[in-house]
């Protein structure tokens, strides 16, 4: 879009609800039926970190070494979270560890599209949060405003200064994305070029992306399938199944069976048998289009 | 493009909104200052004389006869040499000129040419040749050459080519706010997308 | 989109006129100007390379011994990234950290480039194998000696035929961290050394230091098991993970209860479980019953440190569960009685009755010269004494690097010198390439042909019943970086003519060595006699998968145990008090892939530390040593000692402490160097009695603290893995109370 295009359409480009915020006009004349999201089965995941070393082939993470990870400026998009069971202010490991694969949650009423004061993150048609890197102004806002920190800053400039990439392994950048330069945010985008090239090939032989066609980089690698990825507006894809299946609706900030169960709780009563899904920080209402599945664990081992 | 020169654009932005929303809305035909710089290529390629009009001494040759990725691929692709060759070598009258003499020098040493890009844009545009070639050339039914001219110009004129439209993020969304017809019976009409990440990258 | 249908030479040689000169994304990667990059651009392009869109060749990861199958992708003429092969059935299109990181493999700085010899002086490979031939002759077979990782396939098959040539039985075949002991109990117990275990048909699994999803034999198979052994839908019901190990492998993290077993006495409590099995009832045979008799759960439980009513109600659940699945992994192994712990655990699936149902023989290639030679530590401590004895003039070696991790105490350094002449064919100058006369520098995975038979061999779904087995084929994805790097198959070939010129003078490299001997043994490798040479051999390197009808194994009757044993649990040492687990790491594993650094980057799944060696402490035992995290603490044994970083970590017994290995290099590279300690230099000297191998875990330390403190560089932030009392982060939740029945 052009500058004054941008600046007269900003707040259409914020979304602050899913379905009361419509969105840009303009992308009804772009008709998308695609809602990308996806479900990660924590009872399936191991905390192997081949998602996140997949992240970084795919998407041209720069390695930032020890000195700048002490710093916390690290690039991974896709990080694990490593918590132990609790007690008394005590770490016990009985049950093991637990694992979080955690990234950019693509909340469909994003808390970092909101305080970007140029428009560099953006709500996208498709149902992404864009970071266009070459508007981003580095005002580090947006990392401020993100519940789940998984935003990026190029604190350096990595290709050309700190030789992140010595020859020849530039070689190994993927061309179908940019090396951001310094002072830019980045983030996890859904793998945006391999989204891209499916929507392409599924427009050029006219009809819509098919349930599998495209794999984020994370989701290909997962030895143990825990990640699902597609289409939530396609009822036939997996990742709507599960949601579905579930009982998480991404246009709630509190899903119904956890209302009722509440209510149950709140009567003594014993609950039924409940379902594993869920978004981390529902209630701040980002609306993230990620939903999480409960870690379970046998106690008849216990 | 270095944090300075993204600031500019954004305060210049904010100064010129108002002012330049008319002359935004008109799309840019190519003027004397959006001519890219001439570019010295290994071999002086005449364009003209392969895409040009009959009248001018071409051959009518359809772009992407060379340019074939352009179809099937984000980049349009330079043919490789083969190709030149391909024609080249069944055409006696033309194979002691110089540039001919180059061109199987090359082939012969088994050497690719190092053409220099001429229309570069950033790293972090995505630019798909094969949805432009797709929407107008195939759905739109336009000529080949005003479809490729409409970001080229009017290759078929020149020599060596330059570039000839500014390639500037306002010119793209120039022409993709414009409403174009869908199809070429249809008087349905639709416009390219909005959605900075449909291009950036 | 795969692309089989071409003549892979051609398609090389067409590349080499451009293909990899190209302008990349890295430079420029922000400037607009016209005219000064140069476009891609090619003499010659096949149909089916498009300049935009990616070719995918099938090959075969060579990072760790599983082989799993790859898919790479390729883009004017560059290898991007490795994907799984989805016709595998080992990785089923999946790919571990590790796997991925093979691209920097390849496009390693560091990489050696030429033949050098000692100082680092470039010679060419014509005046390399002069020297070679040079210094062989007059040597006798018996003083030339070849020092390997696990080789299999025809580099194999050559590397046997040139030890054949030069008359040598020299060929020693190590790997610092490998499951030989259990192998041998295997053997013993199931007579095969590396059964099929079915992971996914289990119940339950007790998994005795098997870190299966982590670094143990075939991860990433093992994790599609995991995943369907998981399934609350799935038939059996969704399957109980019991890990018992002293130091929490990334199994361990996922188990449904961790023990913290006593280091040592895994043994114990696997004839414990089975005298309690007994007890409750299940049919013991006689032999096992002896052996288990003296192991009340009271007597386990304190020999252990488990619980005794923990045990009963382990007995109890594998009673209830069948079949369950028992696994002896790398921490049960590394003793002096390893032999005996893993039998005793082999014991317990024959009394569990999950031999043949859960542990079933695997099919073996038809090919016993491609067979994998797999690596042990025994070898090492052979060929070290072999060298302290004078015995070899000339060593090569390839795939290992036995001076980085052989133990101190073997002196294995000075007695690789005392060897007169020294090869080592390597990708990086490591520790026994830089100990070497000439180094031979090897072509990266994504260069070079080869072939790959896997140990454990995987079977696809329905497969395992008809004796599945494969060859894994490894194809270049692109040109070489470097002009002067070469196969392995390629050496060898070379070495072999120096020896036997007429019958190898048909092959002018490696590859037509291996096309000429595939095409030979057509049939055997699933073709027909009438299939058309060139089309069969596109559709073998196409596919990079060869499935054979393999030679079936057969599992033995349950042999007489009468003799089992276990040796009553250590007393602690007063002088070196606690007991040092070295840790195998799912990235780092050996150390060989060291100097990748995505790996470096990536944080240890447990501890979330990179870039560093670290100390695990149990909170109590750092307490009463007034140990903090990030104290800097000596870690001494009788034979060395090592300064790392103090970590509190629960999942540790508080008798032991844990260092990973693969850190600590002296050489290899920029991301390797200097970073971390190598805790394989301060291993005792103690050996598994009955397999000859060097006991991991038989290294008893003391801890001492410097009085220097830093901070970790870790990813899990200062609350260290506490949720703080956020009620939805990372949710576990106890089985009976979710509905899994319904899942998608």
């Amino acid at each position: 879009m052009s500058v004054s295009n941008l600046l007269e359409n900003w707040s259409k480009f914020r979304h602050t609800h899913p379905v009361d915020d419509k969105g840009h006009e303009d992308w009804e004349a772009y008709p998308s039926d695609i809602k990308w999201a996806m479900a990660i089965d924590l009872d399936a995941c191991t905390g192997c970190n081949a998602c996140s070393v997949a992240c970084y082939a795919e998407n041209n993470l720069a390695v930032v070494g020890k000195e700048k990870y002490a710093h916390g400026q690290e690039m991974h998009w896709m990080r694990i979270e490593r918590y132990w069971g609790e007690e008394n202010g005590e770490f016990h490991a009985e049950q093991g560890a637990q694992f979080l694969p955690m990234m950019c949650q693509q909340c469909e009423a994003a808390p970092c599209e909101t305080v970007c004061p140029v428009g560099a993150t953006n709500h996208t048609e498709d149902g992404l949060n864009s970071q266009i890197y070459n508007r981003c102004i580095g005002s580090r806002y947006c990392e401020a405003n993100c519940p789940y920190k998984v935003r990026y800053f190029n604190w350096y400039n990595y290709p050309e200064q700190e030789g992140a990439w010595p020859s020849p392994m530039e070689q190994q950048l993927n061309p179908d994305l940019t090396v951001r330069t310094k002072g830019v945010m980045e983030k996890c985008t859904f793998c945006k070029q391999r989204t891209y090239v499916a929507r392409n090939n599924a427009r050029n032989e006219g009809r819509e992306v098919a349930d599998g066609e495209v794999q984020t980089a994370c989701q290909q690698a997962c030895p143990t399938g825990a990640i699902s990825f597609g289409n939530l507006h396609d009822p036939a894809s997996k990742v709507a199944k599960q949601w579905a299946q579930q009982g998480v609706d991404i246009n709630k900030d509190k899903q119904d069976k956890d209302k009722e169960r509440e209510k149950i709780e709140h009567q003594d009563k014993e609950p039924e048998k409940a379902l594993r899904g869920y978004r981390i920080l529902e209630e701040l209402r980002p609306y993230p289009s990620v939903m999480y599945l409960e870690r379970v664990r046998d106690e008849s081992a216990v | 493009m270095h944090f300075s020169l993204r600031l500019f654009t954004l305060v210049a932005g904010l100064l010129l909104a108002a002012a330049s929303h008319a002359a935004d809305s008109a799309p840019k035909l190519t003027t004397p200052d959006d001519l890219g710089p001439e570019v010295t290529q290994p071999i002086e390629f005449p364009h003209f004389r392969h895409a040009g009009d009959e009248k001018d001494g071409g051959m009518q040759i359809n772009c992407m006869y060379c340019h074939t990725y352009a179809r099937r691929s984000m980049v349009a692709g330079i043919p490789p040499v083969q190709k030149c060759v391909g024609c080249h070598q069944n055409i006696p009258s033309v194979r002691e000129t110089p540039r001919i003499k180059q061109l199987f020098d090359y082939y012969d040493n088994n050497k690719a040419i190092p053409w220099k890009k001429v229309h570069d844009i950033p790293d972090f545009v995505r630019f798909n040749h094969e949805r432009h070639i797709k929407r107008f050339y195939f759905q739109q039914d336009r000529p080949y050459q005003e479809v490729c001219g409409y970001c080229h110009g009017d290759v078929k004129t020149m020599v060596v080519a330059r570039r000839q439209k500014p390639l500037t993020m306002g010119w793209c969304a120039n022409c993709h706010q414009k409403d174009h017809p869908v199809n070429a019976t249809s008087t349905e009409t639709g416009h390219g997308p909005n959605d900075c990440f449909t291009c950036h990258k | 989109m795969n692309e089989n249908d071409f003549d892979r030479r051609d398609f090389l040689k067409v590349l080499g006129a451009g293909g990899t000169a190209v302008a990349l994304s890295g430079c420029g990667y922000t400037s607009i100007e016209d005219g000064k990059e140069t476009v891609t651009s090619y003499v010659t392009l096949p149909s089916y390379v498009i300049p935009g869109i990616s070719n995918y060749f099938n090959s075969t990861c060579a990072q760790c011994e599983a082989g799993c199958n790859t898919m790479v992708r390729v883009r004017e003429g560059r290898a991007l990234k490795a994907e799984g092969n989805a016709n595998s059935p080992i990785n089923r299109g999946k790919m571990c950290g590790l796997g991925q990181a093979g691209v920097q493999a390849h496009y390693n700085p560091d990489r050696v480039q030429t033949p050098l010899l000692k100082g680092g002086k470039a010679i060419s490979w014509g005046d390399a194998l002069k020297e070679i031939e040079g210094r062989l002759s007059g040597v006798k077979g018996d003083e030339i000696a070849f020092v390997t990782g696990t080789t299999s396939g025809h580099a194999q098959a050559l590397l046997g035929s040139y030890m054949e040539a030069v008359g040598s039985k020299n060929h020693f075949s190590y790997e610092a961290i490998s499951p030989a002991v259990v192998r041998a109990a295997n053997k013993k117990a199931y007579g095969v050394a590396m059964p099929r275990y079915r992971i996914d048909k289990a119940k339950v699994v007790v998994s005795f230091g098997a870190d299966f999803l982590g670094a143990w034999v075939s991860p990433v198979y093992f994790s599609q098991q995991y995943a369907q052994f998981r399934k609350g839908n799935r038939p059996e019901g969704r399957g109980v993970l019991v890990q018992v190990e002293p130091k929490m492998t990334l199994t361990g993290a996922n188990a449904d209860r961790w023990l913290g077993i006593r280091p040592g006495t895994e043994g114990i409590l696997a004839l414990g479980l089975i005298n309690a099995l007994g007890s409750a009832g299940v049919k013991v045979p006689a032999d096992i019953s002896a052996a288990a008799k003296d192991y009340t759960p009271e007597r386990v439980g304190t020999d252990t440190g488990v619980p005794f009513d923990q045990i009963n109600k382990l007995a109890a659940l594998l009673k209830e569960r069948t079949p369950s699945l028992a696994l002896a992994g790398t921490a049960a192994e590394g003793y002096a009685h390893g032999s005996q712990n893993a039998l005793a655990i082999a014991m317990l699936n024959h009394v569990l009755g999950n031999v043949g149902k859960t542990v079933e023989a695997a099919a073996a290639v038809p090919f016993p010269q491609l067979a994998p030679v797999v690596g042990n530590r025994a070898s090492l401590t052979a060929l070290n004494d072999g060298l302290a004895a004078n015995k070899y003039k000339v060593v090569f070696s390839y795939g290992t690097n036995p001076v980085y991790s052989a133990p101190a105490a073997m002196k294995f350094k000075d007695n690789f010198g005392k060897a007169g002449f020294r090869v080592a064919f390597a990708q990086y100058l490591d520790e026994t390439a830089l100990a070497a006369d000439l180094v031979l520098p090897l072509d990266s995975a994504m260069e070079d042909w080869a072939t790959m038979v896997p140990e454990y061999m995987a079977a696809p779904e329905g497969g395992y019943a008809e004796g599945y087995a494969q060859v894994s084929f490894r194809q270049p994805v692109m040109n070489r970086l470097y002009p002067d790097t070469r196969s392995i198959g390629d050496i060898l070939l070379a070495l072999l003519k120096q020896r036997k010129p007429e019958a190898y003078k048909g092959f002018d490299d490696f590859y037509a060595y291996l096309r000429g001997n595939v095409l030979e043994k057509k049939v055997a490798f699933g073709g027909s006699a009438k299939d058309d040479n060139d089309e069969f051999w596109n559709d073998v390197v196409g596919k990079g998968i060869v499935a054979l009808k393999g030679v079936p194994g057969r599992l033995s009757p349950k042999p007489s145990v009468s003799g089992l044993a276990l040796p009553a649990p250590a007393t602690p040492d007063s002088a070196y008090p606690l007991r040092l687990i070295p840790a195998v790491s799912a990235s780092m594993r050996d150390g060989r892939n060291a100097n990748e650094p995505w790996l470096q980057e990536s944080p240890d799944p447990l501890t979330t530390i990179v870039w560093d060696s670290w100390v695990e402490i149990h909170p109590k035992t750092a307490a009463k040593l007034d140990i903090v995290e990030g104290d800097i603490v000596e870690v001494a044994s009788r034979s060395g000692s090592i300064k790392a970083q103090a970590y509190l970590f629960p999942g540790i017994h508080p008798d032991a402490v844990s260092v990973p290995v693969g850190y600590g290099h002296e050489a290899m590279g920029r991301y390797a160097k200097g970073v971390g300690a190598n805790v394989f230099s301060m291993l005792d000297p103690v050996f598994d009695k009955e397999t000859g191998e060097l006991a991991l875990n038989e290294t008893a330390v003391k801890i001492s603290k410097t009085g220097e403190r830093v901070i970790i560089v870790k990813e899990e932030g200062p609350v260290g893995g506490s949720q703080a009392g956020r009620p939805r982060i990372a949710v576990k939740v106890p089985a009976g109370k979710v509905d899994l029945t319904k899942e998608v």
